[in-house]
């Protein structure tokens, strides 16, 4: 564990984005939605990433049905060493797209085989920072809008294919070796964002239904697959990864959106000239950050900037030292208010001495003593980042958990085999450490993958990791680093399956605090582990537990969009 | 109205309502023009009430930023009433302004706090634009009604209904004595767009139509404006000369400009700068949506309609409208079977004047150019110039161009057939439209003059003027008093202005397919004149229908007539899940807990493969006993009935379930009704 003084901490959010920001929520071509980042099932020497634009589509959306935007780059942004001399990402993939109209007669969109906004696809590749590129992939594919039976099945007056050969058919081949498919897909999403953004009303109170708020939806996403070897900084297989747990094979990613500075409408006859600078409009890293964390008053912002910005910026820090969230969790402020939260609670007094509400001081007591030595809260260790000062309870875990990810040290470590010291060493679930400060999605390439098959894969990822290694007699015996089912889950990366919002706000309400050994203020002497209050916070769900339809099991695993005379 | 219209260079025909209609304005919803409604208030006659609704499909569920109207956009209402004076004759304007009231949280409405709070300024400009009054400043925009808690909750939202938040946005109060409303509401339009845009598969072949714009709003701009204000010579209705007074027609058009160069800035906000350019544009519902072809959608957006009269490029898609090759057998007609009962005139009136053919290509009739048969109709060029008949292969430039650019004249031959003589469409017939306002471009054109058909009326049909020429060619009522102008029911409905309740996509899909040339007497091919007109194939027109004929709602009866928007909680706002919360454990230790009303214990616990759960009853009661697992998930109901006071127990076998915690959950419905809940932690080792 190298000495990190190059961090200017700042916090933990809240994933997936859409509508998130104000300017964004009007310019939804270069919207980014969700990012997802993970092992692929049926291939596991690869990583599959996937970033998603353009929210809530309707899939009857015509007779100009969505699609990617022209004048916009569409960048994933690769970070795998943090160390000195190597800032900034190490790769970067750009996605820009052309459209043509193939009959400019009609004002339908699929005529006579003949396709209108027929989209094409450039990607280009950069390993040394976005200073150069290469093209890898020119004029590919992008699948048409699956408008119905008569636009694409029908041999007379529309393609004569199925969709799902469209879809098979427009996965393509990089040069540099990457698998990649741009085009429509079902939004693979699943919220109840009704509930959610009427304050908090999740699961809906009074009520014994909630609601998928993007079911039967489509979103565009951009897949690539890419071997482990490519993406590990020394470039080794995960063959060579020295434990479950090797830090040498975390990866950072995040996805963007860029325009040019300025856009100059024709006075005449329509359309308008693109110029100037590119300037980014939109990332995604952690699901739900801009959407949950961020107020309103700052989103526009941290849209604007990269992660790697947040390191010297100070104005984002407080919103994961003391997330608003944790006002709706917390008795002494809005607790009361928001019913639906009732069961998720934050440590006001654990082991009879920390209180992680906020406003309070966390572990800031601990600062320089003896207890914390040779410890992450060290200052010797990780300089100052994790105890920046009191007031900032939430330095500890929320703050990390978005902008460094969490090493595998004390006291980072399940509370299985810690006999109730939670600074001391126990069963070690996570090491997504890669601490450049900013909001990516943290992946541990070397976690091996949980089959979706298995009775053991869970949407609770990282959570339910934790709980069985707490409560689960298999793993709860000794304290040794062994696979854990759903540590390949979020926020180890993020699997199509992970439910999300309902993590982050488990989170928010202080689990990880509780799976470390900072339990909450009922697990005293005698009450087995978990107490009510623990199994309170592992039952809460927000009833929106998955998607509402199937994943492919292979590349790219996203599901066809939903057919618009379907929906 | 016989005014010769040399100025005019004619164009064509289209299909009403525009969401999503051009690629560029696609991509800018904020912008984009949805519908334009004009009507005579139903319930305060004096006055014109006009919608303009923009932002297409908008989810009612669509937080933490719903939609609203953007800033830096000039959504503007345009009126022409006037064609001796160039241009608009009335303009509203309005622009936005939204402002956080809170800007720590990233709820949109929170402890009485608005985010994105939009307001608004309207001016107004009698002078073709040249100068702008103020009329309204800080209008008020209803938030979005994002559910009970933001809305009605009086503790942690704003503490009233959205019912009066609507009607408390409503300003009046200006000299001119407009009313305005400016806010979210039910998206008024349905269509089925899903099988329309699916190479028109409307109605759908072998499936249900589904109305596309169900369950989701748009942004509103409705006012309600004196006839006085809007007729040229400031007269109110009751001056009309005759219910289609010609001196009583206004043009509406509504667009929405933005400035010429957007400039983003690297902090995240935005820069506007430079002249204002239009980006949108309505007046017609459907004209950009299904009539021009996608190559020239943009370009239509960007022009006014003043722009039309010396534009030629437009043209063809009315004289030859792209969906006239999906109604006629020669062409198209066989691959689109939702269309199968709409067949264009081929070979109209064969047995009296040889057969007019107004298949695309053909050239309708052109060859009564100049004959002493058209002399003194519209169809003379030395009365209306040579818009009407502008050319041979143009068919359609008689009816489909006109009804977008000009609107019809109560004259020879835009008379219902009713009274004509030697089944000639061009002798004298029954008035039934009259909103010709010959300035050439696409607007939506009303007779102010027109009486209104009251809604609750029986003779209300959603057909609007096809219904009026079918009552007037076929009812008793109408058709006894042969040509004298009558008030036929709905000669108020589209398109002579267009009101909510109108299912323009069918009336549209019909006047393709011809109805309004058979109206007039051009008969479909198989009208024998020893025989009724009322044809099969007329038949067949009148009935066809896409299936979605009417709004996923209700209208309400005052103004601003559109219904309140969707709740982003109730049926609208996803997919339902059935789902119960788990019971709240009480905190372990009992801390500041009352005494358990129902005792459950278990027994072993921790246990291997079983465990007994006890418990008491005080009295019969409707008993529940499930087991979950910390995910919330219920693993078993071990008892569900009722049952008397005592001990009773219960046995979980917990066979091929993993080590761990589980929750069992008691619950007690007594006689009363009270329900008595207890939790208890089951632990497998």
């Amino acid at each position: 564990m190298v000495l990190l003084t190059l961090l200017a901490l700042p916090a933990w959010a809240f994933g997936s984005s859409h509508r998130e920001a104000p300017l964004i929520a009007n310019d939804p071509l270069a919207d980014n939605t969700d990012l997802y980042v993970f092992r692929s099932p049926d291939d596991t020497n690869t990583v599959t990433i996937i970033a998603n634009y353009i929210p809530a589509e309707v899939p009857f959306g015509g007779p100009n049905y969505n699609t990617f935007g022209e004048n916009i780059r569409y960048e994933i942004h690769v970070d795998n060493d943090a160390s000195a001399g190597n800032e900034g990402d190490e790769i970067v993939y750009r996605f820009t797209f052309t459209r043509v109209n193939e009959d400019p007669t009609t004002f339908f969109n699929i005529r006579l085989g003949q396709r209108n906004l027929r989209t094409s696809y450039t990607m280009e590749k950069s390993t040394d920072g976005g200073m150069t590129f290469t093209t890898v992939i020119t004029g590919g594919e992008v699948p048409p809008p699956n408008i119905g039976a008569r636009s694409i099945d029908d041999a007379v007056v529309g393609l004569g294919s199925t969709y799902d050969n469209l879809m098979m058919g427009a996965v393509s081949t990089a040069s540099s070796g990457e698998t990649v498919f741009c085009g429509p897909v079902d939004d693979p999403f699943f919220v109840d964002l009704g509930g959610i953004f009427d304050l908090g009303d999740s699961p809906r109170q009074g009520s014994n239904t909630v609601r998928d708020g993007l079911a039967r939806f489509n979103t565009h996403a951009i897949c690539i697959k890419v071997p482990i070897s490519m993406l590990q900084k020394d470039g080794k297989d995960v063959t060579q990864a020295a434990n479950i747990l090797d830090s040498d094979y975390v990866i950072g990613v995040w996805a963007s959106a860029s325009r040019p500075a300025t856009r100059t409408l024709n006075t005449t006859g329509g359309g308008y000239v693109d110029s100037g600078a590119w300037v980014q409009v939109s990332r995604l890293g952690m699901p739900l950050t801009n959407e949950a964390v961020i107020p309103i008053g700052a989103k526009d912002f941290w849209n604007a900037i990269t992660p790697y910005d947040e390191i010297t910026d100070t104005t984002l820090d407080g919103y994961f030292h003391n997330p608003e969230l944790g006002l709706y969790m917390d008795d002494s402020q809005f607790g009361g208010a928001v019913p639906a939260f009732l069961g998720l609670r934050i440590q006001s007094n654990s082991l009879g001495a920390f209180d992680f509400r906020n406003g309070a001081d966390g572990l800031f007591g601990l600062k320089g003593s003896a207890a914390v030595a040779g410890t992450a809260l060290d200052d010797a260790v990780f300089g100052t980042l994790l105890l920046p000062g009191p007031g900032q309870p939430r330095s500890v875990d929320l703050w990390p958990a978005f902008h460094t990810g969490v090493p595998n040290l004390e006291p980072y470590q399940l509370l299985t085999g810690k006999g109730g010291d939670p600074l001391a060493t126990g069963k070690p679930f996570i090491n997504n450490f890669l601490p450049n400060g900013g909001d990516m999605l943290r992946l541990n390439m070397a976690v091996p993958v949980t089959p979706r098959t298995s009775p053991d894969f869970s949407s609770l990822g990282i959570v339910q990791a934790a709980a069985l290694g707490i409560t689960d007699s298999r793993f709860n015996t000794n304290a040794n680093l062994e696979f854990i089912p759903n540590m390949d889950g979020f926020p180890n990366g993020r699997r199509l399956e992970d439910d999300v919002t309902r993590i982050e706000l488990q989170a928010v309400a202080g689990i990880v605090l509780a799976a470390v050994g900072l339990t909450y203020d009922d697990q005293l002497n005698g009450v087995p582990v978990p107490s009510n209050m623990f199994i309170n916070v592992l039952q809460y769900s927000t009833g929106v537990e998955e998607n509402d339809t199937t994943f492919k099991s292979a590349f790219p695993y996203v599901q066809a969009p939903w057919r618009g005379t379907d929906i | 109205m016989l005014l010769a219209l040399m100025w005019l260079s004619w164009m064509g025909l289209a299909q009403a309502s525009s969401h999503r209609e051009a690629p560029l304005i696609a991509d800018d919803p904020l912008a984009d023009n949805v519908d334009v409604y004009a009507f005579r208030s139903p319930d305060d006659t004096n006055t014109v009430t006009i919608i303009a609704t923009y932002v297409p499909l908008q989810l009612p569920h669509g937080g933490p930023n719903y939609y609203s109207f953007g800033e830096n956009i000039r959504y503007e209402i345009h009126i022409d009433n006037n064609t001796t004076t160039p241009g608009d004759d009335v303009i509203y304007r309005f622009t936005f302004t939204k402002t956080n009231e809170d800007p720590t949280t990233f709820f949109n409405i929170r402890l009485g706090q608005e985010n994105l709070k939009t307001t608004y300024t309207m001016e107004r400009s009698v002078d073709g634009g040249a100068t702008f009054t103020t009329e309204i400043s800080n209008g008020i925009v209803p938030p979005n009604n994002i559910g009970p808690r933001s809305i009605e909750n009086a503790t942690v939202g704003l503490g009233t209904t959205y019912d009066q938040l609507v009607s408390g946005a409503i300003a009046s109060g200006m000299t001119s004595g407009e009313k305005v409303y400016c806010g979210p509401s039910d998206d008024p339009f349905f269509v089925d767009l899903a099988g329309i845009f699916d190479l028109g598969d409307a109605p759908r072949q072998g499936g249900t139509p589904k109305d596309g714009v169900a369950c989701l709003n748009v942004s509103t701009i409705a006012i309600q404006v004196p006839i006085s204000i809007l007729q040229k010579d400031g007269k109110t209705v009751n001056q009309a000369t005759n219910i289609l007074d010609g001196d009583f027609v206004i043009g509406v058009w509504a667009s929405a400009s933005r400035q010429q160069v957007r400039t983003l800035n690297t902090n995240g906000t935005e820069s506007y700068s430079g002249p204002w350019v239009q980006v949108s544009r309505l007046g017609m519902p459907l004209t950009n949506e299904a009539v021009i072809a996608i190559g020239d959608k943009d370009f239509w957006n960007a022009i006014s309609p003043y722009d039309e009269i010396t534009d030629t490029l437009l043209d063809p898609y009315f004289y030859n409208p792209e969906l006239g090759l999906y109604m006629d057998d020669a062409l198209f007609g066989p691959a689109v079977p939702g269309f199968a009962d709409l067949r264009i005139q081929r070979n109209s009136l064969a047995q009296v004047f040889g057969g007019f053919d107004f298949g695309n290509g053909n050239d309708g009739l052109w060859p009564l150019k100049g004959s002493p048969a058209v002399a003194g109709t519209a169809l003379d060029d030395a009365i209306f110039g040579a818009l009407l008949l502008p050319g041979p292969g143009r068919p359609r430039s008689v009816d489909l161009w006109p009804i977008f650019h000009t609107g019809v004249p109560n004259l020879e031959p835009y008379q219902l057939a009713t009274g004509k003589t030697g089944f000639n469409p061009l002798t004298t017939g029954k008035p039934f439209i009259n909103n010709f306002l010959p300035n050439g471009g696409d607007m939506l054109r009303l007779n102010m003059a027109t009486p209104i058909t009251p809604r609750n009326s029986a003779d209300f049909s959603s057909l609007g003027i096809v219904q009026a020429a079918v009552l007037g060619l076929t009812d008793p009522t109408y058709t006894a008093s042969g040509t004298a102008l009558q008030f036929i029911p709905n000669m108020d409905g589209f398109p002579n202005g267009r009101r909510l309740e109108d299912d323009v996509t069918r009336i549209e899909l019909q006047a393709v397919s011809g109805v309004a040339l058979a109206a007039i007497g051009l008969w479909y091919d198989d009208f024998d004149t020893s025989a009724s007109p009322v044809t099969s194939d007329l038949l067949s027109v009148i009935g066809y229908t896409t299936g979605v004929e009417e709004n996923d709602t209700s209208f309400r009866s005052t103004f601003p007539y559109v219904q309140l928007p969707w709740s982003g909680t109730g049926k609208c706002s996803g997919m339902e899940i059935a789902y119960t919360q788990p019971a709240i454990l009480s905190n372990s230790v009992g801390v500041g807990l009352a005494a358990p009303e129902v005792i459950a214990t278990a027994y072993p616990n921790p246990f291997t493969e079983f465990t007994q759960i006890k418990y008491m009853t005080q009295g019969p009661a409707l008993v529940n006993l499930s087991v979950y697992d910390l995910k919330g998930r219920r693993l078993a109901t071990l008892v569900n009935e009722r049952q008397g006071a005592g001990e009773h127990q219960a046995r979980w076998e917990s066979l091929g379930l993993p080590n761990g915690v589980y929750v069992g959950k008691l619950q007690v419905q007594k006689e009363g009704g009270q329900v008595a809940e207890a939790s208890f932690k089951l632990v497998k080792n």
